[in-house]
């Protein structure tokens, strides 16, 4: 019998695309990150990351906040509420669907 | 990545470790009690620079990170469990030293074992931190601590010569760790913030 694709619908697309799955993964174990300290993990351009980080903030799933360090620009970005929560249900739901499929 | 593959938490330690034999050496020569001193002098000395080492090299090459409550709660539970490790040693230290009468066993396994003692203590800190902070090569510099404190145990090697071996050793890595961060990650212009606007 083929597997069921039940339950795949609930997975939030924003989140499945892999790069924006790394994103949130990494904002996902820390309070808050920066930038480059992201780009350097992610190992993507500052383009691609900047695009991927616009469509997570354009959600509310991540916060960005600009500052001034000793005269220097630094971008601040940490998931909010909703993105964590969001990040938390992405979760379960592909747990949920993978764990459905036969040994 | 680790936040602490820059070397500097290496040089530090390391300089820490040498400063203290270096003022038990001079203790020695000069007849003053530097290694009294020398734990404060380092802490008001060190502390800023490692902070401002970390912002002007760690950070404008890596980016920055806080790890949050989580990360901070497990290295906290260390430090507190440290502390009252420490209090209790205390506490048969100065039962040992200052009570009459104190039973012989004592005061021979603090004091005639006291090299071995400081080389198993280094190899738990060294295991703890290594665990806390995911750094693999505190469990070596533990290890080195110990082989080589119960090692001049046997071969009655002075214990501030071997804490000046240990920290110049841990130093040492730190360094070449520090020159091998900074290659491997070269100052970008503008590095510290590239988010496209």
């Amino acid at each position: 019998m083929p597997p069921s694709d039940e339950g795949i619908q609930n997975i939030d697309r924003l989140i499945h695309e892999p790069s924006r799955l790394v994103i949130m993964m990494h904002l996902y174990v820390v309070e808050s990150a920066d930038f480059q300290f992201l780009q350097h993990q992610t190992e993507m351009t500052p383009g691609n990351l900047s695009s991927h980080l616009r469509k997570l903030e354009d959600a509310v799933y991540v916060e960005v906040t600009k500052e001034f360090w000793d005269r220097t620009p630094h971008t601040a970005l940490k998931l909010t509420k909703k993105g964590r929560e969001a990040f938390k249900e992405y979760r379960r739901n592909v747990k949920q669907f993978i764990d459905k499929l036969p040994e | 990545m680790s936040y602490h593959q820059d070397g500097l938490i290496d040089i530090i330690v390391g300089l820490y470790a040498l400063a203290f034999g270096l003022g038990i050496v001079a203790d020695k020569i000069l007849d003053f009690s530097f290694a009294v001193i020398m734990p404060g002098m380092m802490i008001a000395i060190v502390l800023p620079i490692w902070l401002a080492a970390k912002r002007k090299i760690t950070m404008p090459r890596i980016g920055y990170v806080n790890i949050g409550a989580k990360g901070s709660n497990k290295i906290f539970a260390v430090f507190m469990g440290l502390a009252v490790a420490s209090l209790g040693a205390f506490f048969l230290f100065t039962l040992a030293t200052f009570q009459n009468g104190r039973p012989e066993w004592i005061e021979t396994i603090l004091f005639q074992y006291g090299m071995i003692w400081i080389g198993l203590g280094a190899a738990v800190i060294g295991s703890l931190f290594a665990y806390t902070m995911g750094l693999k090569r505190l469990h070596a510099y533990g290890l080195l601590t110990l082989a080589l404190f119960v090692s001049g145990y046997f071969l009655a090697f002075p214990f501030e010569y071997l804490l000046i071996l240990v920290g110049g050793v841990i130093m040492a890595c730190g360094v070449a760790l520090l020159v091998q961060f900074i290659h491997k990650y070269p100052l970008q212009k503008g590095a510290s913030d590239n988010a496209a606007q």
